[in-house]
């Protein structure tokens, strides 16, 4: 199984937004979704999943609140700032922009 | 909006840590329950659910820490809890606290008093705008440039008007001049000057104006501009002395301006009066138009984009042409430049930088002293750092908190370290050459402060590093297995010994030159000066030119002053001579030719040392007569011209001959032509100062030649202050207003002719001691410490029946190889860095083997003592206790 520092760095930050841009969730909740909606195919460690948390939302990207949640009890859950659709747009784009090169490259080398 | 949010979240995490942390603790503890509900439902027993949970999750503490470390606020938190912790780590172990400081107190206190020195005399800036700009302007005889002589006025106008690399050229000479007319007449010194110095110094007054080139010529109205000093002292800072006139050795002068007390020159002066024109000098003035005399020194102004170098070969181009047009005077002159700063700290620039290098190696050694310290401190702190590592801390985060640590003692020992300098400044000030600096131009500023905290900083990281990261193995478990005590020991052992080994190669360093210039000091102050200093007292008695005018009135004053002086009793033996050896105002030298000679080519010529002096001079000196006679009552005036020479002038200039009646021609000009016949020889004498040796003089009788004024020298039992009385009793006897100066004992004349060797013997005496405790206690530490390490071992060896003695020996070895391998190394480096400082050497060599070899032997002496102690303790322990201890 890949260790979670394999994913390109700054990758799981893009895919944390993009799970959260939907609707708010709590740790818990990120890691299960990153890892249904890839076909069981990303795992993301715990290690690096709630420091990319911590750094996000220091970063102002994202807000987390205390709230009543599916698990049955208070959690922490995670919604973006319109600062962080923003930067969720910026990293979208960045991220097409390199795989489609790097297809481009695979497929033409 | 988003930088709102952030700083705000800052804010809470700085000031809700607790809280923060917690939360942190709830998230985690969440996602954990989570994981071990999934492995209940896919059938675990809950025990066994929660560690499968925990095992995936990973190491909880160590994401907390990273976490935490995302919070950018964190470094502040970690400092102060660095701060925290290190200053308790340090109470604690308060006597290692206690030598690091004094270590490292001595070592930045040394350099930083050195470094206030180096910065009032090497980095001040100079008191004129654009001081690199000045030149000074010279003339040098061909065969020996490194003199400096005087241009005469009608060489200085020539050059002032021909040269295309000065913007402005100004020439000047200072001396005493009588100022009578405001109460008691006094002597004020004059700075005899072209009108162009002002604006070229950007000299500006008071009040009134600075002299203007018209007060320059020739015939123009007198005009004397005055020192704020002198104005404030003799005029009661009366303004309305503008305008008003005051007299100068009888001569009249108006004056027109007020310079500030702040403005100097030469830059560090100690006293300036009056400042008036050359033209209008009763003393020089009329010799303006006699084209041999140089009196002039000469300042020049580059203008910009000329370069030292294009203005030297310019000179160099002029002084052939005055030589060839002027050949009478200028004939075997060249024109020299030397930039101003560095004639004002050449000569002791090379002394100051080696000293500035001796102390920053004693730096070097207390730094490789404390690291040595915190090495051990360090490994014996293995178990803590090992622990905390495991619980998640980050091999960078305890790095720096150790640097934290090290640097807690840096500033405490800068702390010190600077009161330290401060005292040492002021406990140096009576050694400090005159000649280095003013000792009120020294103190602990800005730029000194700066130097200290600079220091304390690389001293921090050159002490704490190293250590910092041995402490911190990046292979956790074999740490916490060894229990800790034994952490890192390979490498740490490795590390101490290069320490041990570059501290005595330092030390090493450091002791050699210090053994050279104690050795070339006492060669110097046990040098023969040629006459007997003991008893001995000097005076300078100066006549003021416009009383006493004549050479006649000259004579008459000197020997009415030496009857009165022989009728006292204590004073018979009283004699006169001008100028006298270790005169303040240097040596007078003259050209000499020996009649009946074939004249020199035009190039050479061959010169010697002068004075004139009394009948008694050689006896009261107790200068040896070697051949022929002295001079007597009979040598006056009205008898023929005769002359004494000195042993070094007779054997070089009349090699295998007797030199007693051949005829010399030499004299005090215009009596350059008088030729004078040999009477007598007597010993060397050393005139200029105690490490210069003696080179060829002639001595004449002073009733012949006689002089405005001369040094009188008692040789006598009554003490200085006593003798002093006597002479000034004597000469206002004659004259009320004669004042008499320079009193000072002949061996004090000899102590302030060494005043430099002395101070720098005294700092590289006392840096060298300074490294020899530390290394002593450098290679203390790590003998002990390796001893006590290796107890178990020694206490195995001695159950084997191994003699106490044998073991003894084995850890002295270990200390003598250690210091023997510094040795070899620091000879090799001294050998190298000892050439640099050949200069500042009295017939010593810089590799002097006996200097190097004492070096050795007291090195290794105190090395193998220092490792005796710890040694005997090793070996006195029970073999029983130690082997159950452990």
């Amino acid at each position: 199984m890949p260790k979670p520092s394999d994913l390109l760095q700054g990758t799981l930050d893009l895919l944390i937004l993009k799970t959260i841009a939907r609707k708010p969730l709590h740790g818990w909740g990120i890691a299960k979704r990153i890892q249904a909606l890839s076909g069981e195919a990303l795992a993301v460690g715990q290690g690096s999943l709630y420091p990319a948390l911590h750094r996000l939302e220091n970063q102002g990207w994202i807000c987390a609140e205390w709230e009543e949640s599916d698990l049955g009890r208070a959690a922490k859950v995670y919604s973006l700032t319109p600062e962080g659709r923003k930067q969720l747009e910026r990293e979208l784009k960045t991220w097409k922009r390199l795989s489609s090169a790097v297809h481009l490259l695979i497929q033409n080398a | 909006m988003r930088i709102s949010r952030i700083i705000k979240r800052r804010i809470h995490s700085l000031l809700h840590r607790g809280s923060a942390d917690a939360e942190l603790q709830r998230e985690i503890e969440i996602h954990i329950q989570q994981l071990t509900q999934e492995a209940i439902a896919a059938g675990v027993t809950e025990p066994e659910a929660r560690a499968i949970a925990l095992r995936e999750f990973g190491p909880i503490e160590q994401t907390k820490e990273k976490c935490r470390d995302t919070r950018e606020v964190s470094w502040i938190q970690d400092l102060t809890q660095d701060i925290r912790y290190g200053l308790r780590m340090l109470r604690q172990s308060a006597g290692f606290t206690a030598v690091a400081v004094v270590t490292l107190a001595l070592g930045i206190g040394a350099n930083t008093a050195i470094f206030s020195i180096v910065d009032a005399v090497l980095l001040r800036s100079l008191p004129y705008h654009d001081s690199d700009q000045l030149v000074l302007v010279f003339a040098a005889p061909l065969q020996r440039p490194e003199a400096m002589l005087g241009i005469s006025y009608r060489d200085f106008k020539e050059c002032r008007a021909q040269n295309r690399v000065f913007s402005q050229m100004a020439g000047n000479v200072f001396h005493d001049l009588t100022l009578t007319g405001a109460g008691e007449p006094s002597i004020v010194n004059t700075g005899v000057v072209t009108p162009e110095i002002f604006p070229l110094l950007n000299a500006t007054p008071l009040a009134g104006r600075t002299l203007l080139p018209e007060d320059g010529r020739q015939g123009a109205a007198p005009a004397a501009v005055v020192s704020e000093k002198l104005w404030r002292s003799r005029f009661g800072s009366d303004i309305n002395l503008l305008g008003r006139s005051i007299t100068l050795d009888m001569h009249s002068f108006t004056v027109v301006g007020i310079l500030p007390a702040s403005f100097r020159y030469p830059d560090g002066a100690a006293r300036q009066d009056v400042w008036i024109p050359v033209a209008q000098d009763p003393l020089f003035g009329p010799l303006m138009g006699r084209p041999g005399t140089r009196m002039l020194a000469g300042i020049g102004r580059l203008k910009p984009g000329v370069s030292v170098t294009q203005a030297q070969a310019e000179m160099k181009t002029f002084g052939a042409r005055l030589a060839k047009e002027f050949g009478a005077e200028d004939a075997g002159f060249t024109m020299r430049i030397e930039p101003y700063r560095q004639a004002v700290v050449g000569k002791v620039k090379a002394a100051l930088l080696i000293l500035l290098g001796a102390v920053g190696l004693v730096l070097l050694i207390a730094c490789v002293n404390i690291a040595n310290l915190l090495l051990s401190k360090g490994t014996s702190r293995g178990r803590e750092i090992a622990v905390r590592m495991a619980l998640g801390a980050g091999r960078a985060r305890i790095v720096r908190q150790l640097m934290t640590e090290s640097a807690l003692l840096g500033l405490l020992g800068g702390v010190a370290g600077v009161l330290l300098a401060n005292c040492a400044v002021w406990s140096l000030a009576p050694f400090l050459p005159p000649e280095v600096a003013q000792i009120s131009s020294i103190h602990i500023g800005g730029s000194v402060l700066g130097f200290a905290l600079l220091l304390s900083l690389a001293a921090t990281l050159a002490f704490g590093l190293a250590p910092a990261l041995v402490a911190t193995p990046s292979k956790l478990q074999a740490n916490i297995k060894e229990g800790g005590e034994r952490t890192g020991q390979r490498g740490g052992e490795r590390a101490r010994n290069f320490l041990a080994t570059a501290e005595i190669s330092l030390a090493m360093m450091l002791l050699v030159a210090g053994g050279l210039v104690i050795r070339s000091f006492a060669l110097v102050t046990a040098a023969d000066p040629g006459f007997d200093a003991k008893n001995l007292t000097r005076a300078e008695v100066s006549l003021p030119q416009f009383q006493y005018s004549t050479p006649q009135q000259w004579t008459a004053f000197a020997n009415e002053l030496l009857g009165r002086l022989h009728a006292q009793p204590g004073l018979r033996d009283s004699a006169l001579g001008a100028p006298l050896p270790m005169d303040r105002q240097g040596q007078a030298a003259f050209e000499f030719s020996i009649v009946g000679n074939a004249p020199l080519p035009e190039s050479k010529s061959n010169s010697a040392d002068y004075s004139t002096v009394s009948p008694d001079y050689f006896h009261v000196m107790r200068i040896p007569l070697l051949r022929g006679r002295l001079f007597s009552e009979q040598d006056s005036p009205s008898n023929p011209r005769v002359a004494i020479i000195s042993e070094t002038l007779a054997r070089r200039y009349f090699p295998n001959e007797d030199p007693i009646g051949r005829q010399m021609k030499f004299g005090f000009p215009p009596n350059s032509n008088v030729s004078r016949e040999i009477v007598g020889v007597v010993g060397d004498v050393r005139d200029v100062a105690l490490r210069k040796k003696p080179g060829p003089m002639m001595y004449v009788p002073f009733a012949q030649e006689p002089l405005y004024g001369g040094e009188v020298v008692v040789r006598s039992s009554l003490s200085t202050a006593g003798v002093a009385a006597a002479i000034s009793q004597a000469v206002h006897s004659i004259d009320k207003a004669l004042p008499v100066t320079d009193v000072e004992s002949f061996p004090d004349a000899l102590g302030r002719s060494v005043s430099q060797e002395r101070f720098r013997t005294l700092l590289l005496g006392s840096f060298s001691g300074i490294a020899l405790v530390l290394a002593a206690v450098g290679i203390f530490g790590v003998i002990s410490y390796s001893a006590s390490q290796r107890r178990r071992e020694i206490g195995i060896r001695i159950a084997l029946g191994a003699q106490r003695r044998d073991v003894l020996r084995m850890i002295l070895a270990q200390g003598a190889k250690l210091a023997l391998l510094g040795l070899a190394v620091g000879a090799i480096f001294s050998f190298t860095a000892t050439r640099l400082m050949a200069s500042l050497l009295y017939s010593v060599s810089a590799t002097d083997p006996l200097t190097f070899g004492a070096v050795a032997m007291v090195l290794l002496g105190v090395a193998v003592t220092a490792c005796y102690i710890p040694a005997r303790r090793a070996v006195r322990v029970d073999p029983m206790v130690t082997l159950r201890y452990q």
